[in-house]
């Protein structure tokens, strides 16, 4: 079963995906979303195997909502949009599947043909594409209970990983994502710096600086916190702080 | 741009050139008769400075009727009646002025009798006016008539690129093939809705192609295509927006301009509905008061952009209303309560029916 998530901001247009993708016996529609925050949501907890992402949504884009996605966990997105192709070429979307509104069933059963086909590197294509287009995130989702929180990138301090986890740290909290430190660091952009094989810091958050043995450092933060820089990021950086 | 400064600085040169030519005819015609080298330069350079004057005169008080430059008969009318003071002023000063510099030179300034000075100067001077005014005229009349081409120019240079930018803010396609992908999904459960918003589509797009060929309507017509774009709109975002329409029963007969409150109520779902996840509620009003049209378009949950900076829909309102009204037209887009109000105040006009 292709179990499959649609996202649109309208009724009508959720309608019809939904009637023609209950046909195929092989597909499966976990559930429906009217906006980019549930979107995201519903996808950490149905993780389904499709999406059907609209781009333009009230709060969170589509382009967004797949910006927050890891390319290697990611579902496979097919974006459907109002935009012309025009605007689609600009969007860097050619490499992924996308459906141009209005649609007809040709079209639609053509893409479920390709979804069946599972091709993991159109998966994460479609996730680089949204980043490229969204450009570095100033916001980030984060788990908060049962929903989901958009936190403010500059108000994150640092990022640990652990396992196949990164504990985000901000001044009043910590929150949990189950995502790899470098593809969260891909995510962020220039903001945030290694200091470690397991850790990455705010740079602006940076107090000062102290040398410690075999030339590692200690970092001292703005929240009184102090980190370990190791030597292997010790240069970069440097480099970095100018 | 020409205007008084080029006119003035071309009337120096032709002004200094003509006295110079007058006193050296002058200077050289009386050479060999006797005179004192000094008289000839006396006599035209008394005229000269009298005749300056008048000049001046005319230069300052003149501007008044610069609006008749399009009626010559009346601006020279106008002009001509000055000249019975021109002559009996200029007759008074030069002769006087003559009379004074003879009398430190110590000699007599013999000339005809006054009756005959009087008539031959008189009749010089009409001429004389007559001569200067047509230069004037016409050095006036190009100024005015090269502003007027500029001016011409720019206002068609203006509308053609609001019709322009009208054209492409209308046919927005993303409107549009959202409107196709609503009706595409309706017409599988409800032809006969499919069908009306397929009709209320063509409509608009009907107006819209229209509205490049003609600049004003009456609001009645106006007010209808607002609403079918409102009703398709609301049947992309159903249970997500309540429009509601606030009109005057004597405002139908206005006139407004084409296809104006169509952005405003576009940016309204933009910002609006699009990008909020609450229900909104916008509200359309149009009253008439004090000679002019009032009409509002309210939308609840959206905040102004930050920067201050307007989209291009709006500053395209704002450019065809200047063209069309001038300054006694204003659109005004404030914050209000917990959402944004346009306010477009312009004057009263009915439209044609």
């Amino acid at each position: 079963m292709i179990r499959t998530l649609i996202v649109d901001d309208e009724a009508p247009a959720r309608d019809k995906l939904r009637r023609w993708l209950s046909e195929p016996a092989d597909i499966e529609i976990v559930g429906e979303c009217g906006n980019g925050l549930a979107a995201a949501e519903a996808i950490l907890r149905l993780t389904p195997d499709v999406v059907f992402l609209d781009i333009q949504m009230p709060g969170l884009s589509g382009l967004e909502v797949a910006a927050q996605l890891e390319p290697a966990t990611t579902p496979q997105i097919v974006f459907v949009t109002a935009f012309d192709e025009h605007a689609v070429k600009a969007f860097e979307l050619a490499a992924v599947d996308y459906l141009l509104k209005p649609y007809d069933k040709d079209r639609l059963v053509k893409s479920v043909d390709r979804l069946r086909r599972r091709d993991p590197a159109a998966a994460s294509a479609a996730v680089r594409a949204a980043r490229r287009r969204t450009g570095t995130s100033e916001r980030l989702l984060v788990p908060q209970g049962e929903s989901l929180e958009l936190l403010d990138a500059a108000s994150i301090v640092w990022l640990e990983a652990d396992d196949n986890y990164v504990h985000v740290h901000t001044a009043q909290a910590t929150f949990m994502l189950r995502r790899t430190l470098a593809d969260l660091l891909a995510q962020l952009g220039e903001r945030f710096a290694r200091i470690h094989k397991s850790a990455a810091v705010n740079l602006a958050e940076i107090k000062a600086l102290s040398p410690l043995f075999k030339g590692d450092h200690e970092l001292e933060l703005r929240s009184g916190a102090t980190l370990r820089l190791s030597r292997r990021y010790k240069d970069a950086l440097f480099t970095r702080l100018g | 741009m020409p205007g008084t400064g080029t006119v003035n600085r071309t009337l120096l040169a032709l002004w200094s050139l003509f006295w110079l030519l007058m006193i050296v005819v002058s200077v050289a015609d009386h050479r060999d008769s006797g005179n004192r080298w000094w008289e000839p330069l006396l006599w035209e350079g008394s005229s000269c400075l009298v005749a300056t004057g008048w000049l001046l005169l005319q230069r300052r008080a003149g501007a008044r009727w610069q609006g008749l430059l399009a009626e010559p008969r009346r601006w020279f009318l106008r002009h001509i009646a000055w000249t019975p003071l021109l002559a009996v002023s200029f007759v008074i000063s030069v002769y006087a002025l003559r009379h004074g510099v003879y009398a430190l030179a110590g000699v007599t300034y013999e000339h005809p009798g006054w009756a005959y000075v009087f008539c031959y100067e008189s009749l010089k001077i009409t001429l004389f006016t007559s001569l200067w005014l047509s230069i004037i005229f016409g050095l006036e009349s190009f100024a005015r008539w090269q502003q007027e081409r500029e001016r011409l120019l720019t206002l068609q240079r203006h509308l053609a690129e609001s019709q322009l930018g009208q054209l492409r803010a209308q046919l927005q396609p993303h409107f549009l093939f959202n409107a196709l992908n609503t009706i595409s999904s309706l017409m599988q459960v409800d032809v006969a809705r499919a069908d009306a918003l397929l009709a209320q589509l063509a409509d608009l797009l009907r107006a819209s192609l229209q509205a490049g060929a003609r600049q004003t309507t009456s609001l009645r017509e106006e007010l209808e295509l607002s609403r079918r774009y409102a009703q398709i709109m609301q049947a992309r975002f159903a249970e997500r927006v309540t429009v509601s329409w606030d009109v005057a029963p004597d405002v139908g007969d206005a006139e407004v301009p084409t296809m104006l409150l169509q952005p405003l109520l576009e940016n309204a779902f933009k910002h609006g509905v699009e990008l909020s996840r609450e229900p909104v509620a916008i509200r359309i009003a149009a009253r008439r008061g004090d000679e002019q049209l009032h009409m509002m378009v309210r939308n609840s949950g959206s905040r102004l952009a930050p920067n201050g900076r307007s989209g291009i829909g709006l500053s395209n309102c704002r450019a065809r209303i200047a063209l069309l009204y001038g300054d006694r037209a204003r659109l005004d887009v404030a914050e209000e309560g917990d959402g944004v109000v346009a306010t477009l105040v312009q004057p009263w006009r009915s439209a044609p029916s």
